[in-house]
């Protein structure tokens, strides 16, 4: 077992950082207070190559291998502040981009990769429904064939980036009595007919990700633009989850090193009773708390990626990691305000905003709750 | 054993547990039964691939090979005559 990264690896890592720091950050607290959408920073992104990063030359990607797109993100997650950003991209790059490469025809492939990887165009995801959450599969959207196309009926919530999205990757059953069996990926353009966005969906944290419905009302996709065969979406769901709870985490990763980073800097700077505050027990005992999650929490996520580099599954591992590096970041978040005291509560230190966008990491690609049933399920219970 | 009776067994042993049935019909409809659902269909392949040694790739997860016994045993065997 090797723990040593390459110096390309690294130069990786700190490429993206430097970009991040130097290009994402601007107006962080206006953006999100106004819950803005930056496609300039998408752009940007494009341009350094983040939605292509793993994805094949062919297709515009720059074929990274697993742990090199997860450094990437991790460094994008250390020098922005801007989560929401983060998580927009990697709602693209791993429910939608990654379904398409894995399954997608070769038109398919053609067709929508490079426009995504080169930020041309932006990617949303249509698996939620208002009634089905964890319990996906139980979804209500209808796909009903006719001719050469299919027929959609339903509404999907809580869907990121629908409000700036052109193009959608959409779940629908065509025929119920198959059970999870019976749901079916479609590639579903903005301009198909039949299909809207719906109202804005205002939320706690992440704000800079837009968020929607989607209401698909007798919309025709065509046959060509099915992902896979009848019957393969939940097939292709999960992997496209598995995908994102392996890789969105290196994102929280990168931001607990500059959470961890800070505390140290402001424990030995800040002066009570005469002496740092880093120099008392209880706020050294939390830095040093924050230190060990973090480092764990990287082994986790770095075994993950290798996992999936070799086999190309980790279910088991990717659950671990995603339950736990979200519980992690939320306890990071929580220990940074702690340690600032007041000052960690306003708005200026933002600190409070990476709590607020902490809190969805919970309960997006799936709930803590959710990772710990597969998790039981694996052990055999 | 046959492949049938192995994967009944199984299903039997670890899915179909709580559902008081003593045994399962080869014709049974077992995705629109809830028998196989997508929690479950996670051990069902780990099943599979261990016991028979074959790979149980996502693009063969759809109806034509899991809706019954019958079909999970066709999906075997042809797996088995491609290794």
């Amino acid at each position: 077992m090797d723990f040593e990264l390459t110096e390309e690896q690294v130069a990786v890592k700190k490429s993206a950082v430097r970009f991040a720091q130097n290009e994402l950050n601007d107006e962080m607290i206006e953006r999100d207070r106004d819950g803005a959408f930056s496609r300039k920073l998408w752009l940007k992104c494009a341009d350094f190559g983040v939605q292509g990063a793993a994805f094949p030359r062919e297709y515009g990607g720059g074929d990274a291998d697993i742990l090199s797109t997860v450094l990437l993100m991790e460094g994008l997650g250390y020098g922005c502040k801007d989560s929401g950003l983060l998580f927009a991209l990697n709602g693209q790059m791993w429910t939608v981009q990654m379904p398409i490469l894995r399954f997608g025809s070769d038109g398919q492939k053609h067709g929508y990769l490079p426009k995504l990887c080169s930020g041309e165009w932006i990617g949303a995801h249509g698996m939620t429904e208002p009634n089905s959450g964890s319990d996906a599969f139980s979804l209500s959207t209808t796909a009903k064939l006719e001719g050469d196309y299919y027929i959609l009926n339903g509404t999907k919530t809580f869907s990121t980036n629908a409000p700036v999205a052109d193009v959608f990757m959409v779940f629908a059953t065509v025929d119920k009595s198959k059970g999870f069996m019976g749901v079916t990926a479609f590639i579903v353009e903005r301009g198909f007919p039949g299909f809207s966005v719906g109202k804005d969906i205002g939320k706690m944290g992440l704000r800079t990700a837009p968020m929607a419905e989607l209401v698909l009302e007798d919309c025709r996709v065509p046959v060509e633009n099915r992902l896979g065969k009848e019957g393969n979406g939940a097939a292709i769901f999960e992997d496209a989850i598995e995908w994102e709870r392996s890789c969105i985490l290196a994102s929280l990763l990168g931001g607990m090193e500059r959470q961890l980073e800070r505390c140290i800097e402001y424990a030995k700077r800040r002066k009570q009773f005469g002496r740092p505050i880093g120099k008392y027990q209880s706020i050294a005992n939390k830095i040093v708390d924050m230190q060990v999650r973090m480092e764990t929490a990287r082994l986790v996520l770095y075994k993950v990626a290798c996992m999936k580099q070799a086999h190309g599954k980790a279910t088991m591992d990717a659950a671990i990691a995603k339950l736990y590096l979200s519980e992690s970041w939320i306890q990071s978040c929580l220990d940074a305000v702690q340690i600032h005291g007041g000052y960690g509560y306003t708005t200026e230190f933002e600190l409070e905003r990476d709590l607020r966008d902490s809190v969805a990491s919970t309960l997006y690609s799936g709930t803590s709750e959710i990772q710990r049933n597969i998790i039981a399920r694996l052990l055999g219970l | 054993m046959t492949v049938l009776e192995k994967i009944e067994k199984f299903l039997m042993a670890e899915v179909a547990v709580d559902l008081d049935k003593e045994s399962l019909q080869p014709d049974e409809d077992l995705l629109g039964s809830g028998i196989i659902d997508s929690m479950t269909v996670i051990k069902l392949v780990l099943f599979l691939e261990e016991t028979f040694g074959i790979e149980v790739k996502d693009e063969d997860l759809v109806p034509e090979n899991f809706q019954n016994l019958n079909s999970m045993v066709e999906y075997v065997e042809r797996n088995q005559g491609n290794r």
